[in-house]
């Protein structure tokens, strides 16, 4: 690279390799690094997506980091323009790219230990990188606990994947959605009724939890209540990431850049600030 | 440091010379109380007795709107664009020289905003002394009276034709030398430098702070519940002027637009604020700082706190310019930051 040239807003071309539709809005996206090298991404980061004409967003990477391969995943809901655009991608089309960016989860702190994983709705989609980093290295995990909360059961998404995850003992999960429909034959009820039905063993245990505003009090509540402590509670905040280099200020949680300090951050870190949670 | 002693009929020729390189901005009366930096031309009135430049310098380093990348849209392959016209801001009082070392820190800190790097790179910023003291000013009171750096030369009137001029930068002397042979300040003419910046720092003083402005961020931390927040803001009409003013507010939006083929396009930054309803709203509309009192809040703890804990020094020059502009009357960071100190005075 030129470093006379060098600016951090020059995104790179990525080209679209597969897409799958997981429901009526969210649609999960493949893309494949132009330059040939893997994205080098750790769990819980982001990118900066850009479609040309229509704008940059922000998007969770939902795939594992990979040292092979040069593509990714993300997963995005239909919900504006840029989402929009993306949706009317097809494989073969490129679009820049930026990143990744931000901070992730601790997994080298996780070895040995047992890890809770709480997805509300879409939380699954950033999830899904340190899950799968996880299983992929599994005997270096204790036990694996995955609760997932949908509003509706025609919003679930990756269905048939987290199936397969509770057929396959590596790890246990917990489903919950909040209005049931005449199909759903499950737990019923907010997020939070899954924790007391997972014996979990306090002081030994990680949680990781990504999901709406709104979940995130009540969830830290529930595992306080159970003994788990601040700093073993890591969480994912979502906020207007435009820049992702902590300057252009739409991120701030106080004095907090969403996009350099978190989107992760140890529960610990961020109790005193009052926008956090 | 070297000071050197410049006198009135000297400068039409030096203007002249620096304006040939560079585009060349002085102060100069717009209308009754209302002074800027512009475009110096031959025959200028110069107003060495502006209160405050409404407009804020920051505009010339970090213009209302700068193009950051051109795309195609059929590669989709990006290029970065870079403008650094070299550029004279001469007569930048001291509170606009802090906001600028501040804006430096913020957009140089981490991964270094090349685009304002390259800017701020080809700017000379010739410092003047105030002669007069805005009424809405209190820069004298948050540690702003003096810039110790930031500027390449700094000015000061201390005569009805003479000035000093203190060498900030090797930059800034070969300038001054540009106007032939330089001469060294006297005793006398330093002494007379130091009266001319005493003077008008006892002006300055007149109106300020309760308190020592190094303890604003404790306060704050006091105060997040504040009823004085809920007080002003009621008020607020979310306009943004107080932001776009402000000599320190940096925060922008990125936004793009292509040619009517759909082929070329360009991804542009503009001014944003904070006070702006949508700032801080996301996709589904959720917004994290929905109401007034949040924005309101939230502005001027990066005034007083945020900024603070950054970089050791407060967010507000104190230069008055929100005062002027807010149609609401609440934005006065002396008014808000010296009621907390009443309201809080028992817990001191």
């Amino acid at each position: 690279m030129n470093t006379k040239l060098f600016s951090p807003y020059v995104p790179r071309p990525v080209t679209l390799v597969e897409k799958t539709q997981l429901s009526d809005f969210v649609t999960r996206f493949t893309f494949e690094q132009d330059n040939g090298k893997p994205l080098a991404h750790k769990p819980g980061q982001f990118v900066n997506l850009s479609v040309y004409g229509i704008g940059e967003a922000p998007f969770s990477i939902s795939s594992p980091p990979r040292r092979t391969h040069n593509t990714f995943e993300i997963a995005v809901r239909r919900i504006g323009a840029v989402t929009g655009a993306l949706h009317a991608l097809e494989p073969g089309a490129k679009v820049g790219l930026r990143g990744p960016y931000g901070s992730s989860f601790p997994v080298m702190k996780f070895v040995g230990k047992d890890v809770l994983i709480v997805a509300g709705g879409l939380g699954y989609i950033p999830l899904r990188s340190l899950l799968f980093y996880q299983l992929r290295h599994r005997d270096e995990f204790g036990r694996m606990v995955l609760m997932v909360g949908t509003r509706e059961p025609k919003e679930r998404i990756f269905v048939d994947e987290i199936a397969d995850l509770a057929k396959s003992g590596d790890i246990e999960v917990l489903e919950t959605v909040d209005m049931p429909d005449d199909t759903w034959k499950g737990n019923v009820g907010v997020i939070t009724t899954l924790l007391p039905k997972a014996e979990l063993d306090p002081g030994n245990t990680f949680v990781a939890m990504v999901g709406p505003p709104i979940m995130y009090r009540f969830v830290i509540a529930e595992c306080r209540k159970k003994g788990i402590a601040s700093d073993q509670i890591f969480v994912s905040l979502e906020r207007k990431m435009k820049c992702g280099l902590g300057k252009c200020g739409h991120c701030q949680i106080n004095e907090l850049n969403t996009c350099i300090d978190g989107p992760v951050f140890c529960y610990t870190d961020i109790e005193a600030y009052q926008e956090a949670i | 440091m070297t000071t050197y002693t410049v006198y009135k009929e000297q400068l039409p020729g030096l203007f002249e010379k620096w304006s040939q390189q560079h585009a060349l901005h002085v102060p100069a009366k717009l209308r009754e109380g209302f002074y800027d930096l512009v475009p110096w031309k031959k025959g200028l009135e110069i107003a060495w007795d502006f209160d405050v430049a409404y407009n804020s310098p920051k505009r010339f380093l970090l213009p209302p709107r700068e193009t950051l990348i051109t795309f195609n849209l059929k590669t989709c392959e990006a290029a970065p664009v870079f403008e650094a016209p070299p550029q004279i801001l001469f007569g930048v009082h001291p509170y606009d020289v802090k906001a600028i070392n501040q804006l430096d820190q913020l957009l140089e800190s981490g991964a270094p905003d090349q685009n304002y790097v390259r800017r701020r790179a080809a700017t000379v910023i010739m410092a003047f002394e105030p002669l007069t003291v805005s009424p809405a000013a209190f820069w004298a009171t948050v540690g702003a009276a003096t810039a110790a750096h930031g500027y390449d030369l700094y000015w000061t009137k201390i005569g009805p034709a003479a000035f000093t001029v203190e060498v900030g930068s090797v930059r800034g002397e070969e300038l001054l030398a540009m106007g032939g042979p330089l001469l060294l300040s006297t005793a006398g003419d330093k002494e007379g430098a130091r009266r001319a910046k005493a003077r008008i720092l006892f002006k300055a003083r007149r109106s300020g702070l309760r308190y020592n402005w190094e303890e604003t961020p404790r306060l704050l931390a006091k105060c997040w519940d504040s009823p004085l927040w809920r007080r002003y803001s009621q008020m607020c009409l979310a306009c943004g002027s107080c932001n776009l003013v402000c000599p320190t507010c940096y925060c922008f939006d990125i936004r793009e637009e292509a040619d009517d083929l759909l082929e070329e396009g360009i991804r542009y930054r503009e001014w944003d604020g904070c006070m702006l309803e949508s700032f801080a709203k996301v996709a589904g509309n959720h917004n994290f700082r929905p109401k007034a009192q949040d924005r309101y809040r939230h502005r001027y703890f990066r005034k007083g706190k945020y900024i603070y804990d950054k970089i050791g020094e407060l967010g507000c020059v104190g230069c008055g310019r929100c005062v002027r502009a807010c149609t609401a009357g609440i934005a006065n960071p002396l008014k808000v930051f010296n009621e907390l100190w009443e309201e809080t005075v028992h817990e001191h």
